[in-house]
């Protein structure tokens, strides 16, 4: 059967790429977005230049507005999908609207996990960040002298840290893991990257929340191990994302952890796919990054279209703290038998790289103020290239050459 | 590297540089006050070692694009990989949503001539 109806709900990366995808693989049918925002923006800039007031909202729109008509793409904005229909091919918006869909993509993403740590009223100043609304509630407390406690010291929570000391608020940021992030840099990079808090006038506590209550002007936070409860201006929560599955459940596809998906982004439905944080990719974690939720998006087209699927390629992500820019690629690795560490330049003095060998093959990198090592490190990983452990650590080596000369 | 000997002639263009001083899959950046152009312009070299011009600043965040990954007809930029194509300025991929602005480069005797503003 052609196609000649796309729906898409949600307008994050992974649906706004689901449809630019869709049009640049030459997909002519009908194609609507359905965004709960009026123009899709982008997340990252949420914790970092929007959140510091130092770019608006219509800077950090994932497309420029005029686009969507450009693209005959028929844009929904501020309006919310109450229910899909897959055998009978159709989407249900809040307002009454149905919309005809040969194939459904669901892009709904996922919500700031929110434990709850006691009573706290509706207008306490605990936060998570996840959008807009919350970036602009959390600003408006991010004024000089502020006490700003941030449960969670992995990306998001660092990041707002440092936009949060370069707003001049005191922050403390808790996490149970000494250092945070280790998993996805390394042991070492975690500690120094963690370690920054310090340098830059926050204070890094390696510990957990017990109670979370509201205080005057404030919320008291007991810290376990500590004897007494501080007090903070404002609680930012960022300990992790749970998937929004709200519809693809009511619909019966398959879910767990995220509406699980093939290879293909197919869910358990053959003409609906799922694609960004909302999904999970069978017997796989998810992945939680902008390029991989862009990436769900250009495979979903290809499915759609009944292409070739994109190239793989190694998962990459970056982050930004107190002016330093932090990229990943692949799998880190802790040396054992089969890994080795490999660092290129100097720990803790940018810009440096740090890479995890397998054998001869590069399977992972991070680099601080390095991009570029990280660009080669994923085409290393990508084309299957074999180095030698001493040509990439020495920074002399021009890493565009050990790509090409060993290929 | 920048090339600061350049003699402005819009007929024969600026001359900014040897193209062995440009690594191939690398840039330079031709700064604005040698350029007569409201932006720096980068100089990159593609993987077959034709040179191209492209505006410096990635029209995304400020990083400088001659600082990016140059290959197979893009440039990746260094912060967050927006690519743009070296020949039309087109973004080729995402963060960047505008188009950046390409300038015509000519290659004569191993020396690269920029001509700021002329499309290519």
């Amino acid at each position: 059967m052609t196609v000649t109806s796309v729906v898409v709900v949600g307008g994050g990366i992974a649906g706004v790429s689901t449809v630019a995808e869709l049009r640049k693989n030459g997909y002519a049918g009908e194609l609507t977005l359905v965004s709960a925002d009026a123009v899709p923006y982008d997340r990252p800039p949420l914790s970092k230049a929007y959140l510091a007031g130092e770019k608006p909202l219509d800077a950090i729109a994932l497309q420029r507005p005029d686009w969507y008509a450009d693209q005959q793409i028929s844009l929904i904005g501020d309006a919310v999908a109450v229910s899909v229909r897959p055998d009978a091919g159709e989407v249900e918006l809040a307002d009454g609207r149905v919309l005809p869909a040969d194939r459904i993509v669901l892009a709904t993403g996922g919500r700031a996990v929110r434990p709850t740590f006691g009573q706290l009223g509706r207008d306490a100043p605990v936060h998570v960040l996840r959008d807009v609304a919350d970036a602009d509630r959390l600003r408006t407390q991010l004024v000089p002298g502020a006490r700003l406690l941030i449960v969670g010291g992995g990306l998001i929570g660092a990041e707002v840290a440092s936009t949060a000391r370069g707003l001049g608020a005191e922050v403390v940021l808790v996490d149970p893991l000494d250092p945070p992030l280790a998993a996805a840099v390394g042991t070492e990079v975690a500690r120094w990257l963690h370690g920054l808090h310090a340098e830059h006038g926050g204070e890094a506590l390696t510990t957990t929340v017990e109670t979370l209550l509201e205080a005057r002007a404030g919320v008291a936070v007991q810290l376990k191990g500590e004897p007494d409860s501080r007090r903070f201006d404002v609680v930012l929560l960022a300990v992790g994302l749970v998937s929004e599955t709200g519809l693809a459940e009511a619909a019966g596809l398959e879910t767990s952890r995220g509406i699980l998906v093939d290879s293909g982004q197919v869910t358990s439905h053959p003409s609906v796919l799922a694609v960004g944080d909302c999904a999970r990719l069978r017997d796989h974690p998810r992945a939680e990054h902008w390029e991989a939720a862009q990436r769900d998006g250009a495979r979903a087209a290809a499915t759609i279209l009944g292409s070739a699927p994109p190239p793989a390629t190694a998962p990459w992500w970056w982050s930004d703290r107190y002016g330093l820019h932090v990229e990943g690629v692949g799998e880190m690795r802790s040396p054992d038998a089969e890994h080795q560490t490999v660092v290129r330049g100097v720990v803790g003095q940018p810009p440096f790289s740090v890479f995890t060998l397998r054998g001869e093959r590069v399977i992972g990198a991070v680099a601080v103020d390095d991009p570029n090592a990280v660009r080669a490190a994923r085409r290393m990983i990508d084309r299957g290239v074999d180095v030698r452990a001493s040509d990439l650590a020495d920074p002399a080596t021009d890493l565009r050459k050990l790509l090409r000369g060993t290929r | 590297m920048t090339g600061n000997s350049g003699n402005v002639e819009n007929s024969t263009g600026i001359r900014v540089a040897s193209v062995d001083d440009i690594p191939e899959g690398e840039g330079i950046a031709i700064s604005s006050k040698i350029t007569g152009t409201e932006d720096d312009i980068a100089i990159l070299r593609d993987d077959d070692g034709t040179c191209w011009a492209l505006n410096d600043t990635c029209t995304h965040e400020t990083a400088s694009l001659a600082e990016g990954w140059v290959e197979d007809g893009d440039v990746e930029c260094p912060l967050h990989s927006s690519r743009f194509n070296l020949k039309t300025g087109k973004v080729d991929g995402l963060p960047a949503t505008r188009d950046t602005v390409p300038h015509r480069v000519e290659v004569r005797d191993g020396e690269v001539y920029l001509f700021p503003g002329e499309r290519p």
